[in-house]
């Protein structure tokens, strides 16, 4: 058998040539600012596509007859294929659009892979701007720049069973310590039921706890480096995350069963009539509306510490931007604004019920659907975003905040040690990504 | 286009290589071992490829038996039966991993799954505990893979003259006896093929493992090589890390292809 | 005698095609709950009763799907793409794996285990190599960028089968076929070829089932162009990160499963009885 020096050959002959790089593209900002031409757009795929096509056709037709000679060619690409494009995107300008939207947690990592246009000049010139919700401007914003605009956001409350609750004879509960007794109530008196179903892989169902109990994810170090430092083990962190993992007991939603839950499984189960209470968003409403609950719920904010208070919610929702490599400066950080600007997201909402980012647009889409009123009342009283570092991505995908949770839920690490672990993983991930 | 990904895969791994080196936002630099010293000195990295070396070889166990026994059961029935078998396993196979892994997810659901009404398990979770999670993905994975066994080794079967078999079953020969005296020296290099491929694909198990125990099982218990791979390097296009740990997993799989090729060279098999 | 022996056998073959069946059934559930939950109205896939069938099917699920912008046209780049795919990585597979069987030469072991190096490393490492690759050929966003890299992806392995079924023909058999004083070529594709067929038939389905449930290639390297994407795009529409629509997923999963159970019955026949040549069946 000659098979192992061959190979010892071939390698060595392969670490010879090894003495060049590997590729990289060119992906430098493109200085032309044509003022015609085709603009191409990327604008997420949703299930239920059409009535958000009808909406961007007509700031489009619009767009186009303000502008001579412009073409905007849209595609509605899948969700769940965004990342490979992007990355595509960004490493051939060549198929690259030069307006896209994005999801906001993906702001920084953009922006450091070099792909986000620096448009702060031109969003603080805009007349609209000033009536954005400053969470939504957080949340495209990087070391004191913006990247773009927001498009909508989408917050989450606490959805319960009104039936189950007249039942019981219970109210809506006014603080997190009568949230946890709620729960408790609800399993004990109907054994079927979860009180509140929680899930031990469900981060943004977490975080309010942690927020509410006056804890952070990480803290900025100061200076414009806009480097993190991890927060979660601090005390009120680790406070948080104690009321957080106490749920998870066999009074209110087992271990067992919750731990690995993540935000969809608890919406599924409260939608399908196992749970007294869940924490959903705005975006849940239709899966809520198909299932068995259908008439038999209502949402209130998620209560804070204080009794009366409402916890912060993470704002989720998404963004649109302006490429780097676009050769359409001008128009693109135009239609950008066409696209995100008070007329079109009020028809947004109208059309797919996208929480609007402009304080007043969304009060009044609030006055008009009764549904979202606790969603805007819990946006208006104070929203928190993720850490604008490039090491949030990497955070989130090597789940190191579902990991922490599952740790203290399943009794393998004490609520100290666990978030000791989490808050050096965090800390590995910001200096990392520099 | 194949040589020279892997020539790449390499050269990658020694380098400071991640998304903002490749559109070009900041310079590639020489990081020598770096990557690799930063995995080893991971101690998840090591619970990590036991977990996925001891599941891999009871999948790969598992579906070479499963498959192997249903081709010799298909050339024992007769047209219909074997065209209604035929089918149930290339519906399994042409599957999209994704959905095969949601369906069973939601078959074994404690809440809404038919298993355990059938079972009568009330509302056992098989996620939670360690095993069992790796239990019900290895479930998933042997129906998806054990087809392709299936219809491969059968195909090999049938290409064996049947004057061969006739004349084993005239001379009295069992089922059991025909297999391994004639069958299994004939089909050898069919074998061969499919091993060493179940080997590849079962060491790196991803979208299973990923789907149904929701990013690796819960504090990262079910983690295999792959998934952890995606988790630590790929999603954030970390990929002089993935790569690193890319080069490991082709060392490892290459290893255990030669031993075995060189294990069936000492049984006089050529290659 | 024979008729002794037929008694004694039936009951035992009984058995065989009992317990296939009842395996068949077993192996089948899980498509008929993917069937089943497609069919299934809104909000019932997820019920805390779980019913083996539905009061009320409803065709809302595969409304959705393909209600979908060019739907027809990603069907027809999928057929495009796992048509080309089986049928150059057939043919060169035939003849690569003849030649690496009944020749001997350098490196023969080396070449065959680097056919093989490509599918051990996970795919999203390659995935940035082929990017630069497909780039320099001009193929990013062309059918062309799925069927190069699945060729490629598929030929090892088709090369690896086929070499065991062209091992498991019979030197005797070639040397008889030269004596009858037939050529290589006549010997290669009348004689060769149709023994060889099941293996082929095999490997087909193989690369035509990989090649049509692509994901990866098809999100990697079709960017800008949505007229060149495939099927399985059409399915990743329904994975919301928030809100995932499973009656979306588990209609179009259907759909694309039944053209791989079409393309399988069609070849099945060869499978099961395609032997021609000199063994007879």
């Amino acid at each position: 058998m000659k098979l192992a020096p061959r190979f010892a050959v071939l390698l060595a002959t392969a670490a010879v040539v090894a003495g060049c790089a590997p590729q990289t593209s060119d992906n430098s900002s493109s200085d032309k600012d044509d003022q015609s031409g085709t603009l191409r757009v990327w604008l997420f795929q949703e299930v239920g596509n059409d009535p958000k096509a009808k909406v961007v056709d007509s700031v489009v037709a619009a767009f186009e007859k303000a502008h001579k000679d412009t073409k905007v060619d849209v595609e509605y690409i899948p969700i769940d294929t965004r990342a490979q494009r992007v990355k595509a995107a960004f490493n051939d300008p060549k198929s690259a659009p030069d307006v896209m939207e994005y999801g906001n947690t993906d702001t920084a990592g953009y922006v450091h892979d070099g792909g986000l246009l620096d448009v702060t000049k031109e969003f603080g010139a805009w007349s609209e701007a000033k009536d954005t919700d400053p969470t939504a401007k957080q949340s495209v914003t990087v070391d004191g720049k913006l990247y773009g605009s927001p498009f909508y956001v989408g917050v989450r409350a606490l959805y319960y069973r009104t039936d189950v609750f007249k039942d019981l004879g219970l109210q809506p509960p006014k603080s997190m310590a009568e949230l946890a007794a709620t729960a408790r109530k609800i399993h004990k008196a109907k054994s079927d039921l979860y009180g509140l179903v929680v899930g031990g892989a469900y981060t943004y169902g977490a975080m309010p706890f942690v927020w509410a109990n006056g804890g952070e994810l990480a803290t900025a170090k100061g200076g414009s480096g806009g480097s993190y430092t991890s927060a979660i083990d601090s005390a009120v962190a680790q406070k948080g995350i104690k009321a957080y993992t106490s749920l998870f007991t066999s009074g209110n939603c087992p271990a067992a069963k919750c731990a690995v839950m993540g935000g969809n499984d608890t919406i599924t189960a409260f939608a399908a009539g196992k749970a007294g209470m869940a924490i959903g968003g705005d975006f849940s409403h239709s899966a809520v509306e198909a299932g068995k609950v259908k008439g038999k719920y209502a949402v209130v904010p998620l209560p804070g510490v204080a009794s009366g208070s409402v916890a912060p919610a993470f704002a989720g929702g998404n963004n649109i931007g302006v490429l780097k490599s676009t050769s359409h400066r001008t128009l693109a950080v135009d239609l950008m604004e066409q696209l995100t600007s008070k007329a079109t997201q009020a028809s947004m909402f109208d059309a797919m019920g996208f929480l609007p980012t402009f304080t007043d647009v969304r009060d009044a889409a609030a006055a008009k659907v009764p549904f979202e009123k606790p969603f805007v009342e819990t946006l208006a009283a104070g929203t928190k975003f993720v850490p604008a570092s490039p090491g949030w991505s990497e955070i989130d995908s090597s789940l190191v905040l579902p990991t922490m949770l599952q740790e203290v839920i399943s009794g393998k690490k004490s609520v100290g040690a666990a978030s000791k672990d989490a808050a050096r993983k965090m800390n590995d991930a910001f200096s990392s990504a520099g | 286009m194949l040589v020279y990904p892997i020539y790449q895969l390499g050269l990658i791994s020694f380098f400071q290589y991640t998304q903002a080196q490749v559109s070009g936002g900041e310079p590639t630099t020489f990081k020598g071992f770096g990557n690799y010293s930063e995995l080893f000195s991971d101690s998840q990295f090591w619970q990590v490829l036991l977990a996925t070396v001891l599941f891999a070889a009871a999948c790969v166990v598992s579906t070479l038996a499963v498959g192997c026994a249903l081709a010799v059961l298909l050339t024992r029935v007769r047209a219909v039966p074997r065209l209604v078998l035929m089918l149930a396993a290339l519906g399994a196979w042409a599957t999209p991993a994704v959905t095969g892994s949601t369906v069973w997810l939601l078959l074994f659901d404690p809440d809404f799954g038919p298993v355990n009404r059938i079972l009568g398990l009330g509302d056992h979770s098989w996620t939670y505990g360690r095993l069992s999670a790796f239990f019900l993905v290895l479930l998933e994975v042997v129906w998806c893979s054990f087809p392709f066994v299936m219809v491969t080794v059968y195909a090999g079967i049938r290409a064996v003259p049947s004057e061969v078999l006739e004349a084993a079953a005239l001379d009295g020969a069992s089922q059991w006896r025909i297999w391994r005296s004639v069958l299994t020296p004939m089909l050898r290099p069919i074998l061969t093929v499919v091993t060493i491929q179940s080997v590849i694909w079962d060491f790196k198990v991803f979208t299973q493992i990923y789907v149904m125990t929701n990013g690796g099982g819960i504090a990262g218990q079910n983690l295999v090589l792959n998934v952890y791979a995606y988790q630590q390097a790929f999603a954030s296009s970390k990929y002089s890390l993935g790569s690193a740990i890319g080069v490991v997993m082709l060392l490892m799989l290459l290893a255990v292809t030669l031993v075995y090729l060189r294990l069936l060279r000492r049984q006089g098999e050529e290659l | 005698m024979s008729l002794l022996r037929g008694l004694v056998r039936r009951p035992w073959r009984l058995a065989a095609e009992a317990s296939a069946l009842l395996i068949a059934v077993v192996v089948a559930f899980p498509l008929y709950w993917m069937v089943l939950s497609a069919f299934k109205p809104a909000g019932e896939i997820e019920s805390s009763e779980p019913r083996p069938w539905t009061l009320a099917p409803s065709l809302d699920s595969f409304r959705r799907v393909f209600g979908q912008q060019e739907f027809g046209r990603y069907f027809v780049n999928s057929l495009v793409v796992a048509g080309s795919v089986v049928i150059v990585s057939a043919l060169i597979a035939f003849l690569a794996a003849t030649a690496v069987t009944r020749f001997r030469f350098r490196f023969r072991t080396t070449l065959l285990i680097m056919f093989l190096v490509a599918q051990m490393v996970p795919v999203e490492a390659l995935t940035i190599p082929l990017f630069f690759t497909m780039r320099g050929l001009g193929l990013l966003n062309t059918l062309g960028s799925l069927i190069l890299p699945q060729i490629a992806f598929s030929l090892p392995f088709a090369i690896w089968m086929l070499r065991g079924f062209v091992k498991a023909v019979p030197d005797a058999l070639e040397e008889a076929a030269y004596i009858d004083g037939a050529s290589r070529t006549r010997f290669l594709w009348q004689i060769l070829f149709p023994l060889v067929f099941p293996g082929l038939v095999a490997t087909s389905v193989f690369s035509f089932i990989s090649a049509w449930n692509d994901f990866l290639f098809a999100k990697s390297f079709i960017i800008s162009d949505t007229s060149q994407s495939t099927l399985p795009m059409a399915l990743l529409v329904f994975y919301k990160p928030d809100d995932p629509d499973w009656g979306g997923v588990m209609a179009a999963s259907t759909v694309m499963t039944i053209p791989v159970l079409v393309f399988f019955v069609l070849v099945q026949r060869r499978l099961v009885s395609g032997l021609g040549g000199a063994v007879k069946d």
